[in-house]
């Protein structure tokens, strides 16, 4: 009977607290807490499947399996009884032969199932648009690159020679998902039936051929046989590669988005939790009386803290289901406008983010209203004639323990990370601290200078000093909330303009590579006679290091060459070497000097400098078109290997290896409606070669463009969560306010006076947050730059003016907002209110 | 034996100057059905003498017995019980609670003591206290005096034996106030409820079977002998 009746007192409660708006600010914030949290997950685990399956057709397949030998069919039998797809790619250069003519040509042989993601796009003239084809080339035919057709004379319908086999071309190949972003390897790739590679004769023991295994599956299984086939895998010979994998600009601008996107939408559920705990304090303060009251008129301790904790647990699962359907609305009206604007859908999100939003909501509104509830229950009954009381100085450190412990967990669950957790948030917590100290030294010198000033600001200021150690709190959830929006902001812009200098609008497209050193100056004087946006013309000649220092480096490597340690670390491969008197464009040198004169002397990229421990004054040998010789490294360069531009790992002064044969390499940029006229442009240079990056362009730039969006409701959903909790943190003040703006008003205040000192006391706070804010965010921003995004610092000063200037807005907007009844009111009804 | 015994009661606080002695050595008996006022200055101990009768607060020396039940032989959860099945409470602040409606206010004494459907009951009190039109609204839609009466009502639900009134027309202009007293006196006699009333207000102290007067936290003056 008395369940029924606590149970009948709570849904009353709340009932009537909800309509009257009482709880409105919890109820948001345990409401934005799930949806923010529900939308963010549901969102980026649909957009990352789509950018995934996106970028999974760069390699033609969620993974692939490289190795220079056949692997066991057992393996390919376990991925199929995984429930993967499985296709072969075998790939070897070889000299294809047509009307007496030869060419080098990459002999790409595929299976039927290929490409498992991603489409072909084959045309009937060279360099013309493709179109997107489902089938494949079928035994006895062969689809062959635009720039076959530069150096053979043939033409769709001629036979070309692949070994012992003849092929007929049928198709121009415009677009493979998986031809790769190296430039210096690439021949002309010419595509047959993997049925047909046996009869080609040249597959032999000890060729050089890359057989290729692709896979495509669900992300589970694709895990669960990653997990068995890797330990399996011979690391010399084998690798098992995934899109994210290597130095593609879309592994780095992927894995780049990904950490931006966990960072702010950790940082935002941090927020809307904030809101939560502000927001329950007030709560439990609000319901002292009622406490008093009823335990006054007879209730039990067991049956008011039934009341109250029913009344909470009601609420939040109001909230919480509200929270949820607005987060699924959120998320499906983004995921059709990104659809929209990128002509993509998105791929279904799993049921994980739910189970995700929800604990949100009940962890925020259980843990963190643990301590205010503690005291709430706590509530003496002698407070309805002794109003000073509000309950037992419950321990403090619960409430710490409760809120800190909540905030790691929901990050935990977030991240999925405990390391990038705990160090936000030991990180988060020091800045509390000193925020906090901050905080009230400045609110002690404001008060300072406020003595001096009009009757206004003196009585902002006395107000500010007076409650210095609840504003101090309040300052510091307005600066971690301002600092948290300005770094999302912040960020949100480097990261976006980072990407755009990388891929401007007319970054290079092509690249033409094998240019004979006398066509150099023709190749030149035609890309000024057609306006062609180019870079200089690199010379090329292959070479390799032998010793660093007199000690001999590891060349191919071997099991043997391995273990033998009288031996250093070295490339294992042939290097593409260049010569040039200027240091290329965006090359920055780190360390050391470029050339001066003639002087002998190499320069080296910092990353392979350092893999190989290189440094200023070590002498490298090398050996080139079989001569050896020996160089001093001069400095060391950084490179940005995101440009669409040639960069090079050794570069050598003009003198020390140009009297090599060379073949030069330029990239340049093309307008899409001016591909039509390459071929005509490229005729009278037919040994050179075409590689077409367009489409890997495209393909970042859609990933850049599905990222940026993302981005921008990540930020927006974080700039709710902190108004959020500025206005939950001004609501919390007001009943003071209130008392104070009584007493005033009893006394002769005019509402004038009361008006600009209350905005002033809001100025001053939101300026002086703002302000803090700011600090605290280039601080955190250098770090981040730095350590997690790996970029170059920058200071950004604009933000010192923002900072303060937002906060001031803001805070004084929500202040006087929350306000303004109050100030509205008669001094009467105030009373009566307070009484 | 009498209904309230409080036997040589003494309160002690602790403050930051010190202990500070509130109430000395209070002796009190009051009977059954009997009203008694108790009037003193400000902080003369007026409150913590209610409160220690009602049972909201313990003595530091001395016992205070409700029906020959020693409160400081109870803890805090049976106190509660006791309160809630003997005695009622008005207080010069209301103090309704504000997200519940006049009737639900009136019905919340009832249901903390697990009665069922106290509906009806409480809307004949309501109609008794004249405010059979007022019973959804909420206690910041109601006046001062009407506010009181709403806690009035709440006081009587229970049919407390006891009835504590801490200022209960403090807050209200005379005419109010007027009626407020005349609305607790009828409900006690109906009731035959006894009645400590706290106040200043001298004429409806006079009201009272009885009246002590407390200053400095002992009483100095017994008036108006029972007449019970």
């Amino acid at each position: 009977m008395r369940v029924a009746n606590w149970l009948k007192i709570s849904f009353r409660l709340l009932r009537h607290e909800l309509k009257r708006g009482e709880l409105t600010i919890m109820a948001i914030a345990i409401a934005f807490s799930v949806a923010s949290v529900l939308s963010l997950s549901v969102f980026s685990e649909r957009l990352q499947a789509g950018i995934l399956a996106q970028s999974s057709e760069f390699l033609a397949a969620d993974r692939v399996l490289r190795s220079r030998q056949e692997i066991p069919i057992r393996w390919i039998e376990q991925a199929r009884e995984q429930g993967l797809q499985s296709a072969r790619r075998t790939t070897f250069n070889s000299m294809v032969f047509a009307s007496n003519e030869l060419a080098l040509a990459d002999i790409k042989a595929v299976s039927e199932e290929y490409p498992l993601r991603g489409t072909l796009e084959i045309a009937e003239q060279p360099f013309a648009q493709g179109n997107a084809t489902e089938s494949l080339p079928v035994p006895g035919e062969a689809w062959v690159h635009s720039g076959l057709f530069q150096q053979l004379p043939i033409e769709l319908g001629d036979s070309i020679e692949v070994g012992n086999t003849s092929f007929v071309v049928t198709k121009v190949l415009i677009k493979e998902p998986d031809s790769g972003f190296s430039v210096f390897a690439d021949a002309p790739t010419v595509l047959i039936p993997y049925s047909d590679l046996a009869a080609t004769g040249l597959i032999q023991p000890g060729s050089r051929v890359s057989f290729n295994y692709l896979f495509a599956g669900e992300p589970e299984d694709i895990d669960t046989y990653e997990q068995w086939i890797i330990p399996q895998l011979d690391d010399l010979t084998q690798s098992w590669r995934g899109i994210r994998d290597g130095d593609s600009p879309l592994a780095s601008a992927l894995n780049r988005a990904e950490r931006f996107m966990l960072l702010a939408s950790l940082l935002g559920v941090v927020l809307a939790a904030t809101a939560v705990a502000v927001a329950a304090q007030r709560y439990c303060q609000r319901n002292y009386d009622a406490v008093a009251i009823m335990k006054t008129l007879g209730g039990n301790n067991g049956f008011v803290r039934s009341i109250f904790v029913t009344h909470l647990l009601l609420l939040s699962l109001f909230s919480i289901f509200i929270g949820s359907v607005l987060g699924y609305f959120i998320q499906l009206g983004v995921g059709h406008w990104v659809a929209k604007q990128l002509a993509y859908s998105l791929p279904a999100a799993s049921w994980k983010p739910w189970g995700l939003a929800i604990s949100t909501g009940l962890l925020s509104a259980l843990l963190f209203s643990l301590y205010p509830l503690l005291r709430l229950l706590s509530i003496p009954p002698l407070r309805v004639l002794r109003r000073e009381l509000d309950g037992d100085n419950v321990k403090r450190v619960i409430h710490w323990f409760a809120c800190g412990g909540g905030i790691l967990l929901l990050m935990v669950l977030y991240s999925r990370n405990l390391t990038l957790s705990l160090a936000l948030f030991a990180g988060g917590a020091f800045a509390a601290m000193v925020l906090l100290l901050i905080g009230r030294l400045l609110i002690r010198l404001s008060r300072q200078a406020g003595m001096q000033a009009g009757s206004s600001w003196r009585l902002a200021m006395a107000g500010m000093q007076r409650r210095a150690k609840e504003n101090s709190l309040q300052m510091l959830s307005f600066a971690t909330a301002i600092m948290l929006l300005l770094l999302v902001l912040a960020l949100r812009t480097e990261l976006l303009d980072d990407w755009q200098n990388q891929l401007p609008e007319n970054a290079p497209n092509f690249f033409v590579v094998n240019v004979a050193p006398e066509q150099v100056s023709d190749m030149q004087t035609m890309f000024t006679a057609e306006n062609i946006q180019a870079t200089d013309l690199y010379p090329i000649t292959p070479g390799r290091l032998v010793s660093i220092n007199g000690q001999l480096v590891r060349d191919e490597v071997s099991k043997e060459d391995r273990d033998n340690s009288d031996v250093r670390e070295g490339f294992g491969r042939e290097l593409q070497l260049t010569w040039r008197s200027t240091l290329p464009p965006e090359n920055n040198l780190i360390s050391g000097r470029w050339f001066e004169g003639e002087e002998l002397g190499v320069s080296v990229e910092s990353e392979v400098a350092e893999r190989l421990a290189l440094k200023l004054g070590d002498i490298l040998e090398f050996r080139v078109g079989g001569a050896e010789f020996e160089v001093p490294v001069l400095s060391i360069r950084e490179v940005d290997w995101n440009t669409m531009q040639p960069n090079f790992y050794m570069i050598f002064n003009e003198n020390t290896i140009s009297q090599n044969s060379a073949t030069y390499i330029a990239s340049f940029y093309l307008p899409s409606e001016r591909k039509a006229e390459l071929y005509d442009l490229f005729k009278s240079f037919p040994q050179a070669s075409l590689i077409d990056v367009d489409d890997i362009i495209q393909q970042i730039r859609g990933v850049i463009g599905h990222v940026s969006m993302a981005i921008t409701f990540v930020m927006v959903l974080v700039m709710f969560a902190g108004g959020l909790v500025l206005l939950a943190q001004v609501q919390a003040s007001l009943e003071e306010r209130e008392q104070e703006i009584v007493i005033l008003r009893t006394l002769g205040a005019r509402s004038k006076l009361l008006t600009q000192a209350v905005s002033y006391e809001f100025i001053i706070l939101g300026a002086l947050a703002g302000f803090i804010a700011a600090v605290a965010m280039e601080a955190s921003i250098y770090i981040l730059q730095t350590q997690v995004f790996e970029m170059a610092p920058t200071i950004h000063w604009r933000f010192w003016l923002l900072g303060p200037v937002v906060g001031a807005s803001v805070v004084t907007l929500l202040g006087w907002f929350s306000c303004r009844s109050l100030l509205r009111q008669r001094t009467g009804t105030l009373i009566r209110a307070l009484a | 034996m009498a209904f309230i015994e409080a036997h040589s009661i003494s309160r002690k606080v602790e403050t930051a100057t010190g202990e500070l002695q509130i109430l000395s050595n209070v002796d009190l008996s009051i009977n059954r059905a009997e009203t008694l006022a108790i009037v003193g200055a400000s902080g003369s101990g007026k409150s913590t003498l209610l409160s220690l009768l009602a049972g909201l607060d313990l003595p530091s020396t001395g016992y205070v017995a409700i029906d020959n039940v020693n409160l400081s032989d109870l803890d805090e959860e049976s106190r509660a019980i006791l309160r809630g099945d003997k005695v009622g409470f008005i207080f010069q602040s209301f103090l309704l609670v504000q997200s519940l409606t006049a009737l639900e206010n009136v019905m919340l004494p009832a249901e903390l003591a697990g009665v069922r459907n106290p509906e009806d009951h409480a809307k004949e009190l309501l109609k008794k206290v004249g405010l059979a039109e007022r019973v959804t609204h909420f206690p910041n839609q109601l006046s001062g005096g009407e506010q009181q009466r709403v806690a009035i009502a709440r006081a009587f639900i229970g049919k407390p034996e006891i009835l504590f009134a801490d200022e209960p027309t403090g807050n209200l202009d005379r005419a109010t106030g007027e009626k407020v007293e005349d609305l607790l006196f009828e409900l006690n006699r109906e009731f035959g409820t006894t009645l400590v009333v706290v106040t200043h207000d001298e004429r409806l102290a006079e009201r009272c079977h009885r009246i002590i007067r407390i200053e400095q936290g002992t009483v100095v003056n017994q008036n108006k002998e029972a007449e019970v």
